[in-house]
């Protein structure tokens, strides 16, 4: 009466997905989770390999258990005769009771064993200050001594340990190939302790959902060779010269110092929000922009750094981080292209040299 | 409470309905399985608007950098297509289908409470359109369906989106706990004689404990809502860390409702799988008792679980440990469960209708989202892949692939006894091949996107990170599970009108809403069943295949009947139903209008007229809520024999 659908299609189209899965896992992505540089990253990365395999050992024989029955077991003609009424059987029951949870009791043993490595806070790890604003992050190093945001630079091989705030809204501190999240809450502090193992650049992410620019809020970690972060700090401690070069930007030549005074011109508002050491601009609402010139990206993350992007940043902000604080003052146009090459030329002169390690 | 002895009008549906669709017997109704139909059908009109979200999101996560969206419209989408997708469309189609079934199930002409009945499915559909009107009044809820502060404080969030939010879903709340009570005071009170407790149905059970886990759920979600109602419109601050609140205390509120929720909507489904893999498999379930406990047991560990939702909070290793082992522990009766499923296919003549089939693919989907949440139990996994794209992986495979593939399962399995006719099996097996398959095109890559690090709830992402193909992949999945959803109501519309009518009893089933006319008479039962083993109608049918039933029933074969001369159908007129009555749809219209007013009280948008006219509302809804207890009370006297003696 009925006519039966094929049922093969369903293994193996897991089993193609599944092998294109781990297929593309095999892949270093920028931000993937399977090739970590970090302590943290990759204790949870040896723990996730043995769990993955169990996965797949449960996988393959309760899925084959279900597909074999099905096969097996179905009507062959209309007029079968009723089968045997098995109700049930209480050792089987027993038996698939406990089984399952001594895969469970071994999962759970490997699990508290890695979590007491990754909550431990190693007291002599260096202490980094993270504060996440609706969207970007700032970084505090030397209680307050140095401020930057958008680029946290760590050295290799030594314990970090990040004190993560909120000013805003929730937030959550991730880097995929160094450390798992933590969430960045206001009103409350977390800690997190993790130590790259090699440098490099690194990806990182706002995970939390918090508001409209969410999907923008990201930043770059970059693990440097202690000698090498030691001269960063150094460099970033000493405070920008007075710039006078100049840049191309939006086709046009702009002038360094005479950037210097728009950013200073309190009709324009930079100095409201924004602090550049060795100035008067002491706004503290906005990221710190001293040494703006070494940043890897624009609007934490969204833009790679070039004096291109930099320019549309400043000519309408609103359209590329929508939302924003900084687009609700400057209103597309209200810079005129000259002034927006200037300030270009003004913020890309403020830099050092840092040798720079690989994207990771 | 026991209908059948009342002795009152009624207005019987031959009488009532001619010609023109009878509006008045269905917006009046009393009647559950009137009413398990409206909640179906609504319910699956918030199915199509959800999907309709989802689409747009994922045409917008088609292509790295898109514009499709922006990111505020994308923000209120994914809120809104979680938010519908839970309490809009699988929550109320379990009530809509156990409101039928479950009643039929147990031998009872009614719930145990008809007007209450009444009372819920309209605050569902007053919460679920007051929500739905966010979108004309100036922005959805864009918080996120867990809503959590201080985003979700009015300084962050400042449209009336998320008060829509709280208020629409307070009303469906009240909704869901009427019904629940109402379902276990007619599961407990109203069985059919002989139908103890161990020979309910599993779809009857798992109703059971899924009423009691909403009792206990929902009023913390209530609190908490009402409290972040009360932050949001007078500066309460219970959740706002700049006055001294604490942001974490609402995660904590939210999950331990949040958290069961999940068991909400996934065991009435595992309820409707445990009655149709027997009946297509001509066996009974295995391990009844084992399958029924499972249930139990998983509501109550539904309860200490809800932490690990916040394993990156911050609570500290010894707790994160505590609701790791908690959760894992809670895979163990759902493991219990699935084996039992097999083996009730074991040795069975298994009949691959296109119910079973869809049964078949609920457990295999669900056995991996099962297999992807142990990863998630595990804290330092967890902070890897929470809050990204592996999550909404894990969460598809268990409410996607498990609760709405098993809803289709039940869909086809009882199609036949709501409608008289049954849906095209054949055009129900193509939609089924193309739902299995583009459903794991849609949700399988999501696992690969979020453990190469593609956070949830972006809006956009750059191009480079090695997602691009994924994401496309996906957003064609979701155009190919949108096509067979298609193909589903091209089937229902066709079938309504043209399908193969259906018997009493199409299936050779073996509980008692098949030993009914399809559909059934308003009254249910004309005679009612006694009940002496877990098969009623299957023992009847089969009284030597029943023999080796060990497990409570008496030797004493049911007494069930499924033939009725015309002369005892006549006699049916006799059997009293309590009236049509309007009363608890002008009470759910007063809140509903009441709750819209509330959410203009404070505003300031056009200064004084708004607060006016939102105080009007909220005087209009008393009033309505006034007329209609009046009316409530009107309504009882009438319908009770006992009260109107005293006049």
């Amino acid at each position: 009466m009925r006519k039966e659908a094929r049922k093969r299609p369903i293994p193996l189209l897991v089993l193609v997905l599944s092998c294109a899965a781990m297929l593309a896992g095999c892949a270093n992505l920028p931000a993937t989770t399977l090739y970590t540089y970090g302590d943290h990253a990759t204790r949870v990365l040896d723990l996730l390999t043995p769990v993955f395999w169990m996965a797949v050992g449960v996988f393959v024989i309760v899925q084959g258990a279900l597909v074999y029955t099905v096969i097996r077991f179905r009507s062959k003609q209309a007029s079968a005769p009723v089968p045997t009424q098995i109700h049930g059987n209480t050792k089987i029951e027993i038996i698939w009771t406990i089984a399952p949870a001594f895969i469970l009791l071994v999962i759970a043993v490997m699990t508290f064993r890695t979590q007491a490595a990754n909550s431990y806070q190693p007291p002599e790890a260096m202490k980094i200050r993270a504060i996440a604003h609706q969207w970007w992050f700032e970084f505090q190093y030397d209680d307050g001594k140095i401020v930057t945001a958008s680029d946290l630079y760590i050295p290799v091989g030594q314990s970090v340990q990040i004190q993560l705030e909120a000013a805003d809204v929730m937030h959550n501190f991730w880097i995929p190939k160094l450390a798992g999240k933590t969430y960045m809450i206001p009103g409350k502090t977390n800690y997190l302790a993790f130590k790259a193992t090699e440098s490099g650049i690194f990806r990182a992410f706002c995970a939390e959902f918090c508001g409209e620019s969410h999907g923008n809020m990201r930043f770059r970690v970059i693990a440097l060779d202690p000698a090498e972060f030691a001269q960063w700090k150094t460099n970033y401690a000493t405070t920008p010269a007075a710039t006078n070069g100049t840049a191309q930007a939006l086709g046009l030549t702009g002038d360094a110092a005479r950037g210097a005074a728009i950013f200073a011109d309190p009709k324009k508002q930079c100095a409201a929000c924004h602090i550049i050491e060795g100035t008067t601009a002491k706004g503290k609402i906005g990221p710190n922009l001293t040494h703006y010139g070494n940043r890897l990206t624009i609007a934490a993350g969204v833009l790679p750094y070039t004096t291109d992007n930099l320019a549309q940043w400043l000519h309408d902000p609103a359209s590329i981080k929508p939302g924003n604080l900084m687009g609700r003052v400057i209103k597309k146009g209200m810079l005129k292209d000259q002034e927006v090459a200037d300030l270009v030329a003004y913020l890309d002169g403020m830099k050092f040299a840092v040798n720079m390690p690989a994207e990771k | 409470m026991a209908i059948a002895e009342q002795k009152l009008t009624s207005v019987s549906p031959a009488t009532a309905s001619s010609g023109s669709f009878p509006w008045r017997t269905w917006l009046a109704t009393v009647d559950h399985k009137k009413i398990g139909i409206i909640y179906i059908v609504s319910a699956f009109v918030f199915f199509l608007l959800g999907g309709i979200e989802a689409m747009l999101m994922r045409v917008q996560l088609g292509t790295p950098n898109n514009t499709f969206l922006s990111a505020d419209v994308y923000n209120q989408l994914f809120t809104m297509h979680a938010t519908t997708m839970i309490f809009l469309m699988v929550m109320p189609m379990n009530v809509g289908i156990g409101n039928y079934v479950v009643p039929l199930m147990i031998g009872a002409r009614d719930m145990a409470f008809p007007r209450l009945n009444a009372l819920s499915i309209w605050l569902f559909l007053g919460g679920g359109l007051l929500l739905y009107l966010s979108f004309l009044t100036g922005g959805a809820p864009n918080g996120g369906w867990f809503a959590y502060a201080p985003l979700t404080q009015v300084q962050y969030s400042p449209t009336a989106g998320m008060d829509y939010w709280i208020l629409g879903l307070g009303l469906t709340g009240i909704a869901s706990i009427a019904g629940a009570l109402n379902f276990i005071v007619t599961v407990l009170n109203m069985r059919a004689p002989g139908m103890s407790i161990n020979r309910m149905p599993l779809f009857v059970w798992m109703n059971l404990v899924v009423s009691f886990i909403i009792i206990f759920a929902f009023p913390t979600f209530t609190v908490g809502s009402i409290q972040l109602l009360f932050d949001r419109q007078f500066g309460a601050a219970f959740f706002n860390p700049a006055q001294g609140g604490d942001a974490v205390l609402w995660q904590h509120l939210f999950w331990f409702f949040g958290h069961p929720e999940v068991y909400i909507l996934i065991l009435p489904v595992m309820g409707m799988i445990s009655e149709i893999l027997p009946v297509f498999s001509r066996k009974p379930i295995f391990g009844y008792s084992f399958v029924a406990f499972s249930g139990v047991g998983i509501g109550f560990l539904g309860f200490i679980v809800w932490a690990h939702h916040m394993f990156g909070v911050g609570m500290g290793p010894m707790a994160n440990a505590f609701f790791a082992a908690a959760s894992m522990v809670i895979a163990i009766p759902t493991g219990v469960k699935i084996f039992n499923w097999i083996a009730t296919m074991w040795a069975g003549d298994v009949r691959l209708t296109t119910a079973m089939l869809y049964a078949i693919g609920f457990i295999s989907m669900f056995i991996i989202g099962g297999i992807s949440g142990i990863t998630l139990a595990s804290p330092p996994i967890d902070l890897q892949q929470t809050d990204t794209y592996y999550v909404v992986a894990h969460l598809h495979y268990v409410l996607f692939g498990g609760s709405i593939l098993g809803l289709f399962a039940g869909a086809f399995y009882w199609f036949p006894k709501m409608t008289g006719r049954l849906l095209n099996e054949r055009i129900g097996k193509i939609q089924f091949w193309l739902m299995m398959i583009s459903f794991n095109i849609t949700f399988f890559p999501m696992h690969i996107v979020g453990t190469e690090g593609m956070p949830r709830r972006i809006y956009t992402y750059e191009a480079g990170m090695g997602w691009d193909m994924w994401n496309l992949i996906e957003t064609i999945g979701t155009f190919l599970l949108a096509f067979s959803v298609l193909i589903f109501i091209y089937n229902v519309l066709s079938s309504l009108r043209n399908g193969e009518v259906a018997s009493n009893d199409p299936w050779d089933a073996a509980t008692l809403e098949w030993t009914m006319p399809s559909p059934p008479p308003s009254y249910n039962f004309l005679h009612i069943p006694v009940v002496n083993s877990r098969r009623p109608l299957w023992d009847a049918k089969y009284p030597h295949a029943a023999g080796d039933d060990h497990h409570g029933p008496s030797s004493a074969p049911s007494q069930v009947r499924y033939e009725y001369t015309d002369e005892e159908t006549e006699g049916a007129k006799d059997i009293h139903m309590p009236s049509l009555t309007f009363s608890p749809m002008i009470f759910s219209g007063g809140l509903t209008v009441a709750s819209l007013g509330f959410i203009y009280i404070n505003k300031d948008i056009l200064g004084l007229p708004t607060r006016v006219a939102a105080l009007g509302f909220i005087l209009i809804g008393i009033v309505m809520v006034s007329i209609a207890i009046r009316g409530w009370i009107l309504d009882s006297r009438k319908d009770s024999p006992y009260l109107s003696q005293h006049h």
